[in-house]
């Protein structure tokens, strides 16, 4: 039953409206990842090149999003920024995936003892913030942007391999497991060609979620300096560099940040419309 | 104007807006003061959605025609806050299942005394005692237990009649109850059936009583009303309805239930 | 009732545990030899610091032993001494730490004073206006990067109105970063409360509140929102431990004198002892805020502790 208050209150939203999220992630996404691909070509000037204008300029038509501290053309970094962001992001949410989804899966099939055990060492692991494993990974690894990768992989793992484990424990109950598992089917079978396809739909949506967590972390991390090594441009680099010279020329800190915004934005709007599709519950109730 | 309670006229119930498909249709009936009206039907029926109306607890996608009357009072006409102010008070409700009607964090002294100290202004000691009572006139032992217990510590049988009870101190002068017994043991509706008709008597209230048990129309009801896909059916006073069924639907109802028909035809059943 | 404190305490001991030996090997992740890396950032690097330094941290004995020496001593209070001045790990980061959870508390603070209202108008609004402004609100500030918008904070309320100080760890100093965490985390926090409440606004109980006549602030404020904080309790947890990762960030941007600043500090440095002791604090702070919102939780809900 839904709200039941007298008919006073104002009509619900049209359902075009509510359905936004998807077309608009989409959109902005596509944006993103096309000036990604088309970096190298489209930039007007080279990101590393120093003086391509005088330095501290805002924007104008010569340098779209200004010049920073050393003169460079502000436009190309952040296009091409967006090139490692995407990098980093894809990469580190792959290999997070992949390994995540495998330990899930094993522990969802484990024998009950086994389970308790690795189930409560994931969940220990997943209890500390994202960033600060990456973080601590790469204090250790050392700085630099493959190490970054890794360490945000690594980070991402914890998430995917609970997530996938809730997913899997569900879909093991269900009667067609059993039947396979009867008929003798070797477990690593029965993950790959059964549970996985039923999980699919759920992974894209946490696959999304990842994916704006490992933005956010590589931005971060750059941003203090142990990601992204500068005058690589990744987004958060181009905010640490910048950081003393914002007062004078906040064009700095807005493009770079906006981008970052955007970009995870994006996968936000995306994992969530994609949610609110597969989700019985956020289906409309009646009674 | 008839001395009835309640007298619903022509209601329609449409969901899914003024077009939608039609839960409830054409549908007219009374309960008078000191009456149990049994609205029977299989699930679909409509009957639930009847009760709602009449408590103004559809949902805002419902679109309700035809007339309720409360005492006289076009309740349609009524406000929110009007509306506020006769749910509890005037009418009383309780519903099916007694497992979710409660809330499981709020404890059974403040769920019984909030009614009170809402719709007559006591003070929580005042309402607390009024609520013990109530709790005692239900047949519940312990009260002092049960009022401080929370309500995943009581059985089913047990919280039905905390909402009875929680219903009765208000002193309503009608009571729906939709399907009371249904998710409860056999000996359990028993009592809780011999309850609304102790109740009935005591206070002298209308009851309308919503089931899909035919059976418990025929051991309480006075007068029945028999619904079909949102249309009445057959309807009249419990001699009529039960023992000489004129529609074929009745007679099938009744004809599903077993012992019922033979208790009919034994003759050892009371109207 | 107390078997289930003494189990969650004993849970909470041994994460603390597996924490502390985790910190005390990490070590081995450093490519190369981690003495010399350490020794590089603070200048000299004869073959005595080095032999010394080796021995010290017993990075000459098995991996096993280290741990349970580092164990050891951690349990001792000792975390042993920063590379830099030789000072003790355990003191400095305990210097500093009730400067972070001020911080850390008055984010949850806002987080908490702005989310949760901001939830509970979208759930009674679901479908309408309302509801999509607030829920577009959240995903924006779940989108915001938190260092962006603590140098945003900086640039327009500190720089360009001079309402506060840019920098520094004082009371006045505390509003913009706790607003910075308080803001991106609120999102969360509205998120979650929006989703515990819509479930309980379909539960039959509120249907019966509402039957009995009460007022729709009471239903709503009494009946649904009494169970959806406590829904909310069970992620209070989750949100401080994501807001924790947050501040340490944080603490950089606005130079707030706890231990994520310090530890970003050490990172940098190749300051591993005190990166270690940064891990096996923040750990401990983590485990024990879960574990009282656990208990807290425990309390609250009365059928939880009869398990």
């Amino acid at each position: 039953m839904t709200d039941t208050a007298t008919n006073t209150r104002p009509r619900r939203l049209p359902a075009a409206l509510r359905r936004w999220n998807i077309a608009v992630g989409a959109l902005i996404l596509g944006i993103v990842v096309l000036a990604a691909i088309l970096a190298p070509w489209i930039a007007p000037y080279d990101p590393f090149k120093m003086a391509s204008g005088p330095r501290l300029t805002g924007p104008t038509a010569a340098h779209w999003f200004g010049t920073d501290e050393l003169g460079r053309d502000l436009f190309s970094r952040v296009l091409l920024g967006a090139r490692l962001s995407l990098g980093i992001g894809f990469a580190a949410v792959a290999v997070g995936l992949l390994f995540g989804v495998t330990f899930g899966m094993i522990i969802a099939f484990c024998p009950e003892r086994v389970k308790a055990l690795l189930l409560r060492i994931v969940d220990v692991v997943y209890s500390f913030p994202d960033t600060l494993l990456a973080l601590a990974l790469v204090a250790f690894m050392g700085p630099g942007v493959e190490n970054a990768t890794i360490a945000i992989a690594i980070s991402l793992i914890p998430f995917y391999a609970r997530v996938t484990y809730g997913l899997a424990a569900v879909e093991r109950a269900k009667p067609y497991v059993e039947a396979a598992q009867i008929a003798q089917t070797a477990p690593a079978r029965i993950m790959r060609i059964q549970v996985l396809p039923n999980i699919l739909q759920s992974l894209i949506v946490i696959g999304s979620i990842g994916f704006s967590s490992a933005i956010l972390s590589a931005a971060g991390l750059s941003f203090l300096g142990l990601g992204v090594q500068p005058p690589s441009p990744e987004w958060g680099s181009i905010l640490a560099s910048g950081r003393n010279y914002i007062s004078r020329a906040p064009w700095i800190l807005i493009f770079p940040g906006l981008a970052i915004c955007l970009t995870v934005l994006s996968f936000n709007l995306i994992g969530d419309g994609i949610r609110d599709l597969t989700d019985p519950k956020s289906r409309r109730r009646r009674s | 104007m008839t001395g009835a309670l309640i007298s619903v006229r022509d209601l329609s119930i449409r969901y899914g807006g003024p077009d939608g498909r039609a839960a409830v249709d054409g549908v007219s009936f009374d309960v008078n003061p000191g009456e149990i009206v049994a609205l029977v039907g299989e699930s679909g029926s409509g009957k639930s959605s009847i009760s709602l109306a009449v408590m103004s607890l559809l949902p805002n996608s419902a679109h309700v025609g035809g007339s309720i009357l409360f005492e006289g009072r076009d309740l349609a006409a009524c406000g929110r806050r009007e509306m506020e102010d006769i749910r509890g008070n005037r009418i009383g409700m309780i519903f099916q299942e007694p497992m979710t009607c409660l809330n499981p964090v709020l404890s059974i002294a403040r769920q019984m005394t909030e009614g009170l100290v809402r719709h007559r202004a006591m003070s929580r000691a005042t309402a607390r005692a009024r609520a013990l009572q109530a709790l005692a006139d239900v047949g519940i032992p312990e009260p002092e237990r049960v009022m401080s217990s929370f309500p995943h510590e009581l059985s089913g049988g047990m919280r039905q009649r905390v909402m009875i009870a929680a219903a009765l101190t208000l002193e309503p002068s009608l009571l729906i109850a939709d399907e009371p017994t249904t998710a409860l043991d056999v000996t359990v509706q028993a009592q809780v059936l011999d309850l609304l008709v102790e109740i009935r008597n005591r206070t002298g209230d209308g009851v309308l009583l919503i089931t899909h048990d035919i059976g418990v129309v025929a051991e309480v009801a006075d007068r029945v009303v028999v619904m079909q896909g949102g249309h009445v059916v057959e309807h009249g006073p419990w001699e009529q309805v039960i023992r000489a069924p004129r529609e074929a639907y009745t007679k099938a109802l009744i004809g599903a239930h077993m012992s019922l028909e033979e208790a009919l035809t034994d003759g050892g059943l009371h109207g | 009732m107390l078997f289930f404190v003494a189990r969650r305490l004993l849970t909470a001991f041994v994460t603390i545990l597996v924490v502390v030996i985790l910190a005390g090997v990490l070590i081995h992740v450093v490519p190369g030899d981690p003495i010399t890396a350490m020794l590089a950032q603070s200048g000299s690097a004869d073959a005595d610091d080095i032999a010394r330094l080796t021995a010290q941290y017993g990075l000459d004995q098995p991996v096993w032993k280290q741990a349970l020496f580092y164990v050891g001593n951690a349990l001792r209070g000792d975390l042993g001494t920063t590379i830099r001045g030789g000072e003790p790990v355990a003191e400095l980061l305990l210097d500093r730490l009730p400067n972070t959870i001020a911080l850390a508390v008055a984010g949850l603070g806002t987080a908490l004073v702005l989310g949760i209202p901001m939830g509970f108008i979208a759930a009674v609004n679901r479908g309408r206006a309302a509801d999509f402004a607030v829920m577009l609100i959240a995903i924006l500030g779940v989108s915001i990067p938190g260092f962006w918008m603590g140098l945003t904070f900086i640039q327009v309320f500190s720089l360009h109105l001079g309402w506060f100080p840019v920098a520094g760890t004082s009371a006045r100093n505390i509003v913009l970063p706790a607003l910075t965490l308080g803001v991106v985390h609120s999102a969360l926090v509205a998120r979650m409360t929006r989703s515990a409440l819509v479930d309980i606004l379909n539960e039959d109980y509120i249907r019966t509140a509402r039957a009995r006549g009460l007022r729709e602030h009471q239903v709503l404020l009494v009946h649904a929102m009494r169970p959806a904080m406590i829904s909310v309790v069970t992620v209070v947890g989750l949100v401080f431990a994501h807001l924790l990762g947050g501040q340490v960030i944080t603490e950089n941007v606005f130079s707030w004198n706890g231990i994520g600043r310090l530890a970003i500090q050490a990172m940098l440095q190749r300051d591993y002892p005190l990166v270690q002791g940064f891990i096996v604090i923040f750990a401990t702070s983590i485990v024990l805020v879960t574990t009282s919102l656990d208990l807290l939780y425990g309390l609250l809900v009365p059928r939880v502790r009869r398990r």
